[in-house]
């Protein structure tokens, strides 16, 4: 297991002020590497075994070296910064972007020159409001400084409420001003992605990380965390615990620490007792709590069949009713689901339908098969990650907590009556409704021939 | 500015064939009228030279969008799991009862539309709510008055 | 290398096809089913919504969308014939397609004949696990007075919104909301217009958009279906007319892949009601006054019209009007020529002798120029979207002559295209059928005609007979015979009015613009005798042999225009090209385009595709035409101050009209455009003033 310490790399020496930025070493990365070839950046971003921070884990620099040449593909190249955190449990973005705004920037100029880009978008979520206008006063802070924009021009695209715009490709059509509806692949972005262009799609914490790395040294970077988990995390800690917020970790600390030390998590307070962790955001497969002796890692998680995803980790005390968590969940993958491929859209709809039918009490136990059914079918048939991590997530739910749902249909009703806090939560409802109301007197008429 | 010309700045900054600015041009039609009237929508397509059609089909895609009226201020409760292990749905029910209306709904005065809204990216900070586009972190049931009272106030 | 092969296996079966062929096409090659729904290559690249098309791939762990698939060396996939986890990937799309589907089959129009009736019984589950209510929705919907939409039948597989968005590129019919709340829709419930929304109701893979004009009208054990060629305009689609009891019931599409890809436009799948509407002529008219007719019978018809010719002899002049079968033309022109040595002919048009490429090349071409002021969808609307293709597919379109070379040029005048160095030449002709009557005219004699007073007319066709330049000879002319459909037409002007037949209701053959010579089949009997029969009866009385049997003049006709081709040979796909080729004489200098004085603008008033005997007779198609809009090009808005979508003004000396501004990026600086009907008394040249 690694330390427990708070480590201090993408989020150190916090300041929104380019002049205390700069006073402190910023932006001298960027200028050292722009007398670096675009490889020798690559090269250095591998060896720092740096892996994307958006939930994928996808090595970076290997990302950046999927990019055609200019010669080969003779298109301008996109570099688009995903920073539509919306994954829930995961607020990481939200304060990287608040507080460290010029490492974040400096990542993707410094990522631009690696990718051969002019271009930068950062398509922040629409609802970051405050991130959002902090990251603009941080550009509008370097627009009079060429030695630092260089060629490169940045423009911050606000999203507008879909979570399914985190997905790279879905982010990219909402980016040219569509539907986010994800696209299949391949072609994948690096060869063919916004304006059908080269595309690097790179998360906040990756940007922000970069900086730091080449100041490090890759090597030196490379020493935090464990194997295939290297370097630092920003963890969002949410739920039930005493001290929510992020905090700065290396992977490889173990769960039980990160919720429960006390300059991390802090534990559960009002002397409830854990109950479940959601490890790595809502679409991840959920822990018991006696299976919090884990590294907080890749492999480690991998081997409990979970993830450390965007690292939001949820936590859940012995009142919140798993029927209701799961209706919860699943309310929100059917609200969020973009509606293109078949599985998603009507599977994670009819979950939900069994997962309160459940909750009421007006089950049989033939349905609760039926819903690890759905789930079944839904998952691996669909068009990207957001259904089939729906139907993973709850399905754990039911397999770790089988009894808990056998007792609401054994006793026709939920257990916990109303004292989970989960109960009768009110869900969003879905925009626009039904249009197919016709003003007064408009009918179809029938013409015959 | 007109809200053609702000739509044609928004465009500037995309490549020219790209339809990029129809998100920046309905929100910037929004602002200046609250929702996205029909009329509206019509505008943001005849200065990106797209069909109405195909703006509302690009809106009611997202949450942020209003294409039924809204009141002049927006109050949106965060209920996803976080901050309903917080009591999310408690502070959404005093809301309520201090606006005298269902979430979904706006204020018998027109002055705040309230509603439930997926996870706003605060899990660590809740009950998250977002008063006019903007973050109250650590919300309590017993803070909707003053927050209600502030906006009332405003008016 | 595009055209390497690569051997891929399915289920049991090696299959070589060239590398980067879809896989939904490389198991048809291999004579397997991948069943699809949203899939349709005619729409675009792949999408992989639906998922009914989940095959294993050997060496992938998830299942994957057939659809999305290309044909590599060594693949090894497996469809639900032979994988379990593929026919449980199948089972399961089904099973949540069904879930909120209606099952109204025994009231749906698409009921046997619905790919999501036929794949359900092919692959879906037999019986539902769904025990809560459907998503109900009001239906159907009127999308447009053609075309309804029932929401509850939908599957949300987006073929009819890219058909919108991607082929027609109309903008108009969208998804509106998200996720299990996504329904089809156009903008607040405004009809869905554009010439081509009737392909939606054909590629809708369910019975979500169907033909209001269709609605309950038959069943498909009930119908016929006959294989023809569409009538309407130039291009000459190839389409199926459905059939029932005698009647036309509807048109569908019919993929001729060079000429119309399976497309066609709202007037020739819409416009066939004209046959049966209450003004039809249905007996031969005399007048009887002067806006007055009464009917006579046959005999008393032809022994009128026969004195009235003999009356006319060599000075007889016969005005055509491109709507007419080839022998139709001919059997009229040999009476006219051989008969009574009147060779003095009003053709609809001058025929280009440029084209002879299929229409397809367009969308091949690197470059495209249009050069033609009247809007291409107007005269020939499937060119249209051979040239939007072509844009999709990176060509440039232009709208004036660039430099460098040129794939393919489409102009509405012959002229234009003189001294362009073009690889394919598309002429835009005004009539269906202009060249094969010109033609069929030169096929019957080639004598020049008599200089003398012009005493008879014939006039063939009610286009013909409401032609400004025809009605101007028949004021000339003493008398008037006229061939036609409807008395309107002809009334005021002819003496005599013989009932003329539509092009679903007779045997013969068409040439469209690119010289493509096709065949039309009778689809159901016309209330009036064939107007080769009687023609074939009056031809009699002037000793000219003429056959009422279309495929024997077509024989004569073949033999001195086309090469002695023969029907067989046209077959229900005619192949290009059938007539000899000649090097087209092209004038060597190009003529001088009109150029514009000042800041004036030359005036366009066009003629819209919505309009004529047929869409008047067509009740559903009103509200097709164009709305009172003036379209410019974008420096001429931009030097006016103009913007899209705004009130302006358009002047002449001394007259004014207002209309709605549009940026038409297909217009010509220096040029406006105005649907004829609200052009009012423009003058040609004319002023826009924001």
């Amino acid at each position: 297991m690694a330390a427990t310490e708070i480590r201090e790399v993408v989020l150190a020496d916090a300041t929104t002020s380019l002049a205390e930025y700069e006073a402190s070493g910023g932006y001298a990365q960027l200028a050292r590497a722009r007398t670096l070839t675009p490889n020798e950046i690559t090269d250095e971003l591998l060896a720092s075994e740096l892996r994307g921070r958006g939930g994928a884990f996808f090595a970076t620099g290997r990302k950046w070296s999927f990019v055609p040449t200019k010669d080969m593909i003779p298109k301008p190249h996109y570099l688009v910064i995903n920073a539509d955190e919306s994954e829930p449990g995961s607020f990481k973005d939200n304060e990287i972007m608040s507080r460290v705004p010029h490492r974040f920037i400096e990542g993707c100029l410094i990522t631009a020159h690696a990718v051969d880009s002019q271009h930068v978008y950062i398509y922040v979520r629409g609802e970051y409001t405050g991130p959002y206008e902090i990251v603009t006063a941080a550009l509008d802070e370097i627009r009079d400084r060429p030695d630092i924009r260089g060629d490169v021009t940045i423009v911050v695209h606000r999203g507008a409420g879909a979570y399914i715009c985190g997905e790279e490709t879905a982010l990219i059509e909402s980016l040219e001003g569509k539907r986010g509806q994800p696209r299949s692949k391949p072609p994948f972005p690096a060869i063919s992605g916004v304006y059908a262009s080269p595309t690097v799609v790179n998360n906040v914490e990756t940007m922000a990380t970069v900086a730091p790395v080449l100041a490090m040294g890759a090597a030196e970077y490379a020493k935090l965390g464990v194997e295939h988990s290297r370097g630092t995390r920003v963890v969002s800690i949410s739920g039930h615990v005493a001290n929510g917020g992020n905090y700065e970790i290396e992977p490889g600390i173990s769960l039980r620490d990160l919720i429960y030390a006390e300059h991390l998590g802090g534990g559960v307070p009002g002397g409830h007792t854990l109950k479940a962790v959601i490890p790595g955001g809502s679409s991840t497969v959920i822990l018991k709590a006696d299976e919090i002796d884990v590294g907080y890692d890749f492999d480690s998680l991998a081997a409990l069949r979970t993830a450390m995803g965007s690292a939001g980790v949820i936590c859940l005390d012995e009142r919140v009713c798993m029927v209701q968590l799961g209706i919860r969940v699943s309310e929100f993958y059917e609200h969020e689901s973009c509606g293109k491929c078949t599985p998603c859209r009507e599977g994670t709809r009819w979950m939900t339908a069994i997962l309160r039918k459940l909750e009421a009490g007006d089950a049989t136990a033939g349905e609760l098969d039926l819903l690890l059914d759905v789930c079944d079918r839904i998952n691996g048939k669909c068009l990207c990650p957001l259904g089939e991590t729906a139907a993973m997530a709850v399905a754990s739910y039911v397999a770790k907590f089988r009894d808990e749902y056998v007792a609401h249909i054994a006793q026709g009703g939920c257990p916990f009556g109303d004292s989970s806090p989960l109960d009768h939560v009110l869900a969003p409802v879905a925009q626009g409704h039904l249009p197919g109301r016709l003003p007064e007197g408009k009918r179809l008429e029938v013409v015959h021939g | 500015m007109s809200l053609y010309q702000a739509i044609q700045e928004e465009r500037a900054k995309y490549p020219a064939e790209s339809n990029s600015a129809v998100l920046p041009a309905l929100r910037l039609a929004q602002e200046r009228y609250g929702w996205l009237t029909p009329d509206a929508l019509r505008e943001v397509a005849d200065a990106l030279e797209l069909t109405p059609a195909y703006c509302k089909s690009v809106a009611s895609f997202y949450d942020m969008f209003h294409l039924a009226p809204v009141g002049e201020h927006l109050v949106e409760v965060c209920t996803n799991v976080s901050c309903a292990l917080y009591g999310a749905q408690q502070v959404l029910e005093a809301f309520e009862s201090e606006l005298g209306c269902r979430a979904g709904e706006t204020s018998a005065d027109g002055a705040v539309t309230l509603r439930t809204i997926e996870c706003l990216g605060g899990c660590g900070w809740g009950t998250i709510v977002s008063v006019d586009h903007h973050y109250r972190t650590r919300v309590q049931p017993e803070d909707a008055a003053a927050i209600v009272e502030e906006l009332r106030g405003g008016n | 290398m595009a055209d390497q092969l690569v051997t891929v296996q399915i289920d049991e079966r090696s299959i070589q096809v060239p590398k980067g062929t879809g896989m939904v096409e490389t198991a048809a090659a291999a004579g397997i089913e991948i069943p699809v729904f949203c899939y349709e290559p005619r729409l675009g690249p792949p999408v992989g919504a639906c998922r009914m098309c989940l095959v294993e791939v050997e060496g992938m762990p998830k299942l994957q969308a057939g659809c999305t698939l290309t044909a590599q060396d060594g693949m090894v996939v497996k469809t639900a014939r032979t994988s379990e986890q593929a026919a449980e990937g199948q089972n399961s799309t089904l099973e949540f397609i069904l879930i909120n589907h209606p099952l109204d089959c025994p009231v749906c129009d698409k009921g046997g004949e619905c790919p999501l009736q036929d794949l359900t019984f092919r692959y879906g589950p037999g019986n539902t696990r769904m025990s809560f209510p459907k998503r109900t929705m009001e239906k159907p919907i009127p999308i447009s007075p053609l075309i309804a939409l029932d929401r509850e039948r939908c599957i949300l597989c987006y073929r009819c919104t890219r058909f919108s968005e991607s082929v027609a590129e109309d903008g108009q019919l969208v998804a509106i909301n998200r996720g299990a709340s996504s329904v089809i829709a156009t903008f607040e419930d405004e009809p869905y217009k554009g010439h081509f929304s009737g392909n939606v109701t054909e590629i809708c893979p369910v019975g979500a958009l169907t033909s209001t004009q269709y609605r309950f009208e038959a069943r498909p054990w009930e119908i016929q279906n006959v294989p023809t060629v569409c009538g309407h305009c130039p291009v000459g689609c190839n389409i199926t007319a459905t059939t029932r009891e005698g009647k036309i019931k509807r048109v569908l599409s019919r993929n001729h892949p060079e000429v119309d890809e399976g497309w066609i436009c709202d007037k020739g799948r819409y416009a066939f009601n004209h046959l049966v509407a209450l003004d039809r002529i249905t007996t031969p008219l005399r007048k009887a006054g002067p806006r007055r007719f009464e009917a006579v019978s046959w005999d008393e018809a032809i022994d009128e019209a026969e004195r009235l010719l003999r009356g006319g002899g060599a000075t007889t002049v016969t005005a055509l009007s491109g709507g007419e079968s080839v022998e139709e033309a001919y059997a009229l022109a040999k009476i006219m020529r051989q008969g009574l040595g009147a060779h003095n002919a009003v053709l609809p048009e001058t025929p280009s002798e440029l084209g002879g490429s299929p229409l397809s090349a367009i969308r091949d071409a690197k470059t495209v120029v249009v050069l033609s002021d009247v809007p291409v969808v107007e005269r020939a609307p499937i060119v249209d979207l051979w040239i939007k293709a072509a844009r999709r597919a990176g060509a440039t379109v232009s709208y004036e002559v660039p430099t460098g070379p040129i794939g393919a040029l489409v102009t509405d005048e012959t002229s234009k295209a003189a001294g362009i160095d073009a690889e394919h030449v598309y002429v835009l002709p005004f009539t269906p059928n202009g060249r094969g009557v010109a033609d069929a005219w030169s096929a019957a004699g080639d004598e020049d005609p008599v200089d003398a007073m012009q005493r008879v007319l014939i006039i063939s066709g009610d286009e013909a007979a409401t032609d400004p330049g025809v009605r101007a000879l028949a004021v000339e002319a003493e008398t008037v015979i006229g061939i036609g459909m409807f008395e309107e037409s002809f009334r005021g002007i002819a003496d005599l009015v013989l009932p003329g037949t539509s092009y679903l209701e007779r045997d013969g053959t068409t040439v469209n613009l690119e010289g493509r010579l096709q065949r039309q089949r009778r689809a159901v009997l016309a209330p009036v005798p064939d107007v080769l029969a009687w023609l074939s009866k009056l031809g009699e009385r002037f000793d000219v042999q003429l056959s009422p049997h279309a495929s024997v003049l077509f024989d004569e006709v073949s033999e001195r225009c086309f090469g002695g081709v023969t029907y067989a040979e046209l077959g229900e796909h005619a192949p290009l090209p059938l007539r000899s080729a000649e090097t087209p004489a092209y004038p060597a200098v190009r003529a001088d385009m009109p150029r514009n004085q000042g800041s004036a603008l030359r005036l366009v008033a066009y003629k819209p595709l919505f309009s004529g005997a047929a869409v008047e007779r067509t009740p559903e198609l009103e509200f097709q035409q164009p709305g009172a809009v003036v379209e410019l090009a974008p420096e001429d808005a931009r030097a006016r101050g103009i913007r899209n979508g705004a009130t302006v003004t358009v002047s002449s000396n001394g007259t004014s009209v207002e209309l709605q501004a549009r940026v038409a990026r297909d217009l010509s600086a220096g040029a406006v455009r105005i649907p004829r009907d609200h052009a009012g008394d423009l003058h040609p040249t004319v002023e826009v003033s924001p």
